[in-house]
């Protein structure tokens, strides 16, 4: 065990200093040894022990038993540290490849893959559930996150085609026959849904696929991560069941268009306006632009009832399950076109 | 590596002997730091000042080839090497008649020249003893072997006598140390040896690697049939010595062949020089330096006067002083019954490298481990590595005490 911590420490140290260097060949020999169960042909382990305990042994040589203890029990936490250091980095580099996030409990932390919301993993992390003294639950949960990730692999493979994950009612920003298929997931209240949407408006995107979306407003830990992300996606919904034929911009289309490019009056993005809004407040502004993107008020009244009933909750649950199963992102907004997917904020370039 | 000052002792004046009694440092040791206590000097003893000017002077002054140039420098260098082989053979008291004087690599190198090269069908068997340093005791295996004769591996008595029936040196090789390495131990019974060998047909080849820094004087005319040991052990540069007889030299079936060993080669034959019986373990250049400076050391020794005392009893005094202070030490297992200047022990339940570790981050140099006495330590003994104290006409009274102080202190607090 010693020497393998030793190693670690060497070869770390070595990459700064020659004087770490030259003893590293010697501590590789010992490690290769240790980890395939024989024993060190070499003092090594010893040697290095003694120069750690001389500055001890001249000063307080009654300490030198309890430092050489200690130098061992140090020893293991340096492997356990390093072992877990490198599980670590393994995994998050297969979550990195399958879900575009080195942290796939918490996919916005990790600054190596494309900025997203991230769809928290309900499950407590390893940390949490040692904490909780659960330690059977924190390895159980943590290698079944990694058999999940591993599973998702051949998934990166695949051609994605955007049909196979149309929801229900799909409607389209901008239909024209010919053009390919494209949908994304999305949550009215997150920001990077908005960048995404004034990207595929830059990049003139509607212009070259049929766009679709999914509304997934993403849970939190009390209720949703953004309060009135399931409002809108019931109002999108029931727009969609109550479609304007006259219109020639779907309307559940002009509410993500508002949220996602108006502002209010005061100059406030109307998504940031919604996200901090109490529900009546929400439900009026809803209501109000249907009737400013020319439905009757009878024709409101029809969307508005439609919005609460168990129509359109089932036909959310329905797309809950697509999101989480059968696309199985964990980022926010994904989109699906060319044959791939691609996880989190897309930049203009990569649109056109 | 920053190393302790607990056990440093305040810096000294260096100069010759300061005190007046012959415990300050010598002032030929002047560069060694004050406070570094270096207690090695049964591996390689420390170089006094002339014998480090006397190297240095050949190397910036007449940097020649000897033995083979015309030209003043290396006509200087052939006296220098003569005055040296002659002082070597002075110092044991023997005449150039019968003995000549070769240069090589170290003991065991010269034990090696010779064994390897007996001639086949002379010698029955080859006798050494259990205490010998690994110089003698694998060279003996091996000449055994090629010589296909049995190999007999006697005791040697608590004083360091061999102990043999006279049977057993019949056409005898016989290859023992004339003090141990690992204790210090001499070895009394040489001259009987070499008679009842000689008697018997045999020969007496003498390790005197530990014996030649202080102890010639049991070696002092002594008839055996060579004599090998190390300069570096006897204040000289790193140089191999053998002191043989012209007979064993002329008797050699030579192996190691080389420059200024003839004087006419031809296709398929050559001519060894004739009246230099030295030059046949000799091949090729030498190290003219470090020959020039062993002819230094042996004038260094002869004149040096520690305290007013012979190197000798300068050295008895620290061996008595270093063996009571280690003996006063809880906790360890003494090798020694008597004191000598070098000691040997082994803390039980102690490692001794790591005590040697200890002590050298308190910059006291000692060795560990079997001081390649493999077979006698650990096969026989069975022990665990040793702790050696070995002095040196450097040492002082307060390396002795700065060693055996830290060493009790180390004992106090690991226990």
């Amino acid at each position: 065990m010693f020497c393998i911590a030793a190693f670690i420490v060497l070869l770390v140290m070595g990459a700064f200093s020659a004087r770490y260097r030259r003893h590293l060949g010697t501590a590789w020999s010992c490690t290769v040894r240790r980890v395939t169960f024989r024993p060190c042909d070499t003092s090594f382990k010893q040697d290095v022990k003694d120069h750690l305990l001389a500055p001890i042994a001249v000063r307080r040589p009654g300490l030198v038993a309890p430092a050489s203890i200690g130098l061992e029990v140090l020893a293991v936490l340096v492997l356990l540290t390093t072992l877990w250091s490198g599980y670590t980095v393994l995994t998050s580099a297969a979550n990195l490849y399958v879900y575009g996030t080195c942290n796939k409990q918490d996919s916005a932390s990790c600054t190596l893959g494309a900025q997203a919301c991230s769809i928290p993993d309900e499950s407590p992390g390893f940390v949490d559930s040692l904490a909780a003294f659960d330690l059977l639950g924190a390895f159980g949960n943590e290698f079944a996150s990694l058999g999940e990730t591993l599973a998702a692999i051949p998934a990166r493979f695949q051609t994605w085609t955007a049909e196979d994950y149309l929801p229900v009612n799909a409607s389209y920003l901008a239909e024209t026959a010919g053009n390919p298929t494209a949908v994304e997931v999305i949550d009215p209240g997150c920001t990077y849904c908005r960048a995404l949407f004034q990207n595929i408006e830059e990049a003139g995107f509607a212009g070259s696929y049929n766009l679709s979306y999914i509304a997934y407003p993403i849970s939190g830990t009390d209720g949703y991560k953004f309060p009135n992300s399931l409002l809108v996606t019931r109002y999108l919904e029931a727009a969609r069941l109550h479609p304007l034929p006259e219109a020639p911009t779907p309307v559940d289309w002009q509410i993500l268009q508002r949220i996602f490019t108006g502002k209010t009056a005061a100059g406030l993005p109307w998504q940031d306006s919604i996200n901090s809004m109490s529900v009546p407040e929400a439900t009026a502004t809803l209501t109000g632009w249907l009737a400013e993107f020319g439905l009757t008020p009878a024709e409101v009244d029809v969307v508005v009832a439609e919005a609460g009933s168990d129509r359109v909750t089932a036909i959310i649950a329905d797309n809950k399950t697509l999101v989480e199963a059968k696309i199985a992102t964990v980022k926010i907004p994904t989109i699906i076109f060319d044959g791939r997917r691609h996880d989190g904020l897309v930049a203009v370039d990569g649109l056109r | 590596m920053k190393r302790s000052t607990l056990f440093r002792r305040p810096p000294a004046p260096t100069g010759a002997d300061p005190t007046g009694t012959g415990d300050g440092r010598l002032a030929d040791f002047g560069y060694l730091a004050s406070d570094e206590v270096y207690l090695d000097a049964a591996c390689q003893s420390l170089r006094p000042q002339p014998v480090i000017d006397a190297l240095t002077d050949y190397y910036t002054g007449y940097n020649a080839c000897g033995g083979r140039v015309k030209y003043a420098w290396g006509q200087k260098v052939d006296r220098e090497v003569t005055d040296t082989r002659r002082a070597v053979l002075d110092l044991l008291k023997l005449s150039a008649r019968n003995y000549a004087t070769a240069f090589t690599l170290n003991t065991t190198y010269g034990l090696n020249l010779l064994l390897q090269q007996l001639p086949h069908d002379r010698f029955d068997r080859i006798v050494t003893s259990h205490i010998e340093h690994n110089s003698v005791f694998l060279p003996t295996i091996t000449a055994a072997r090629r010589l296909g004769v049995e190999r007999l591996v006697l005791s040697r008595a608590a004083d360091g006598a061999l102990l043999y029936r006279p049977s057993q040196l019949e056409k005898a090789v016989v290859v023992v140390n004339a003090t141990s390495n690992v204790d210090g131990r001499p070895l009394p019974n040489l001259a009987d040896l070499v008679r009842d060998t000689h008697a018997r047909g045999g020969i007496v080849i003498v390790d005197a690697a530990q014996a030649m820094a202080h102890g010639t004087v049991a070696l002092q005319r002594t008839e055996a049939d060579a004599i090998c040991f190390s300069a570096h052990k006897m204040y000289g540069a790193s140089l191999g010595v053998v002191v043989a007889r012209h007979e064993l030299l002329a008797s050699l079936e030579l192996g190691f062949v080389g420059g200024g060993m003839v004087t006419e080669v031809r296709e398929e034959d050559f001519d060894l020089v004739q009246g230099d019986p030295a030059a046949l373990l000799e091949p090729g250049l030498q190290a003219w330096g470090e020959i020039i400076a062993l002819g230094r050391a042996i004038d260094w020794l002869g004149g040096i006067r520690p305290g007013g005392r012979t190197p000798a009893d300068h050295i008895a005094g620290l061996s008595t002083r270093l063996f009571d202070g280690l003996t006063d030490i809880q906790g360890l297992t003494l090798l020694n019954d008597t004191p000598s200047p070098v000691i040997s022990l082994h803390a039980p339940g102690q490692d001794s490298h790591r005590l040697a570790v200890f002590l050298s981050h308190a910059q006291i140099s000692v060795r560990s481990g079997y001081f390649c006495a493999h077979h006698y330590l650990k096969q026989q003994l069975g022990l665990p590595p040793l702790l050696r104290f070995s002095l040196g006409l450097h040492s002082t009274v307060a390396d002795v005490d700065t060693a055996t102080e830290a060493l009790a202190r180390l004992m106090k607090g690991l226990h």
